[in-house]
């Protein structure tokens, strides 16, 4: 039997389709409807998770995001221009300082910042409690990450902008401040935005600094519901709750990405 | 010919496919069953779920070796079954949520678990073998004597424990500020560094933390709140080894190796 290209690229098509049809249907027939619906969907349990997951939960999940992504964005721009110096002690600083904390798991610096610090200064408090701790925790990671990317976006600025600002009679630190810099973070404005989502999730790991009642986040709220009533349902509120920062935000990166693709 | 690859690479997505799936569904297989009809997960070996640290209950020496006096008890009854018992640490929800126990992570729940009526829900219980009490550990020279006396201060906690549940009851009566931590160890660092006032959970915890630490904390409060301690197994799951526990509790009970576990990681016992 001999088949023409078409044919074949058909029969193979379709052979693909029939097996992820039956994949999905196997798994359809397979689940028990009633159980999943009684672990994950209880209609009870979603009720009594309102208003609190929105009020507290939520509130502090963006509230901790926010912290240490201005934290981050902050100590990474100045590190970032310390990469970019002409200045070489101020170079190695900040790649000494780079590579150590993009080495380093959140959860551990989040520790350091939580219980290594008040065992270093007694008595000293970190300002803000839960939430300082959390943006300065996240936000000395997330400095690390971002530093790069600015510095990237700084380098992706046309040389010729710069030469003209000087020409113009502008000192440098004016044209990077005012030519320069505007236009990388126009450029990094998606890898930025990355950075936000993934800081979000970050955000979870505030349960190890110690959670009360109004520094609980989406995360520690959905386990301690788990815990109380011994069901999944509270895990997928909690998921659909991220969704809610996380979907709209993603948006926005594939907006801004296609309008410079226009833009090109 | 062609027409046998595209066949041919149908069937590989298929194979994927099903390996994916059985990946996803198969769990490994080296359970046994005993002759007494006491199943394993594992065989040879006494699978036990816990969560570190938890001492005089179950911590780590040294040498990175699991000890304790839960540790010791569930070694009496690896011996009865002729396995080795081993220790599998995770977090304490899976424990009391009874799912380590469904999935086959372990055979049995050996953690300071506190029976109560809503985790028997999910797993079954031994016997209790052990009467607890829960306890206010503050710094030395800190007044705290009660509740009242911590209205709008920082009292620690450990997630998921009913030393938590006590507290939250008396959150809003008595005005605590609860603060919980994931395990024992940070609540203690949080009472050692100030960042609670006050940390609440199991007074033999606390007793040992004490013989640990001399002369920087002081319990200044016991709740009774009749709680006692039991091991656990899965629910409706398996009976043989549960029967077996409760065997080997009561056997130790009589022949006095209870007592001497008792005497060796918790101290004198409580004329009762």
């Amino acid at each position: 039997m001999k088949l023409r290209r078409r044919q074949r690229e058909r029969l193979s098509l379709g052979i693909q389709y029939l097996v992820f049809v039956a994949i999905i249907v196997a798994v359809l027939a397979a689940a028990d409807w009633g159980r999943l619906a009684d672990a994950f969907f209880r209609v009870d349990i979603i009720e009594s998770m309102f208003p609190t997951i929105i009020t507290v939960a939520l509130r502090n999940t963006i509230l901790y995001t926010v912290g240490a992504f201005a934290f981050g964005l902050v100590f990474g721009t100045i590190l970032a221009l310390m990469r970019l110096s002409r200045v070489a002690p101020y170079r190695w600083l900040a790649t000494a300082y780079i590579e150590l904390f993009r080495g380093l798991p959140a959860l551990l610096v989040l520790f350091l910042v939580g219980y290594g610090i008040p065992i270093a200064f007694p008595e000293r408090e970190i300002p803000g409690g839960v939430f300082g701790s959390i943006a300065i925790g996240l936000g000395l990671t997330a400095a690390a990450y971002m530093a790069e990317t600015i510095r990237a976006g700084i380098q992706a600025v046309p040389k010729g902008q710069m030469e003209a600002a000087r020409t113009l009679g502008m000192s440098h630190v004016t044209a990077m401040r005012t030519i320069v810099i505007p236009q990388a973070f126009r450029i990094v404005i998606p890898p930025l935005t990355n950075e936000l989502i993934l800081l979000t999730k970050d955000s979870s790991l505030a349960y190890v600094l110690g959670v009360t009642a109004s520094t609980i986040e989406v995360t520690k709220f959905g386990r301690d519901m788990l815990n109380d009533r011994v069901n999944a349902t509270p895990l997928l509120v909690a998921g659909l709750a991220y969704l809610v920062i996380t979907l709209p935000l993603s948006q926005v990166v594939r907006r801004l990405e296609l309008r410079y693709a226009k833009a090109r | 010919m062609r027409v046998r690859s595209a066949v041919r690479q149908a069937g590989l997505v298929a194979a994927v496919a099903a390996l994916a799936l059985s990946a996803g569904c198969a769990k490994k297989d080296d359970s046994e069953v005993q002759a007494s009809g006491v199943k394993l997960v594992e065989a040879g070996k006494l699978t036990v779920c816990t969560h570190l640290p938890y001492p005089p209950f179950q911590s780590k020496d040294a040498s990175g070796k699991v000890t304790g006096f839960d540790v010791d008890v569930m070694d009496l009854v690896a011996k009865e079954l002729g396995v080795e018992q081993t220790i599998i640490d995770t977090p304490f929800e899976g424990i009391k949520s009874g799912q380590d126990l469904n999935t086959g992570k372990c055979d049995a729940a050996a953690a300071g678990m506190t029976i109560t009526a809503e985790r028997q829900k999910v797993m079954n219980f031994s016997d209790p073998y052990f009467d607890a009490t829960q306890a206010m550990l503050v710094k030395s020279g800190k007044t705290y004597k009660t509740l009242d006396d911590l209205r709008g201060k920082k009292v620690g906690v450990q997630a998921a424990t009913t030393g938590r549940d006590y507290a939250k009851k008396f959150e809003a009566e008595k005005g605590l500020q609860i603060v919980e931590f994931e395990d024992l160890a940070a609540e203690q660092q949080a009472l050692a560094n100030g960042q609670v006032e006050a940390a609440i959970n199991d007074l033999p915890v606390w007793s040992e933390y004490l013989k640990k630490n001399p002369g920087g904390f002081q319990v200044t409060a016991e709740f009774d709140t009749g709680e006692q301690y039991g091991f656990s197994v899965k629910k409706d799951g398996n009976p043989e080894l549960l029967k077996k526990i409760n065997e080997t509790l009561a056997k130790a009970k009589q022949d006095g190796t209870y007592d001497a576990i008792y005497s060796k990681w918790i101290g004198k016992q409580p004329s009762a």
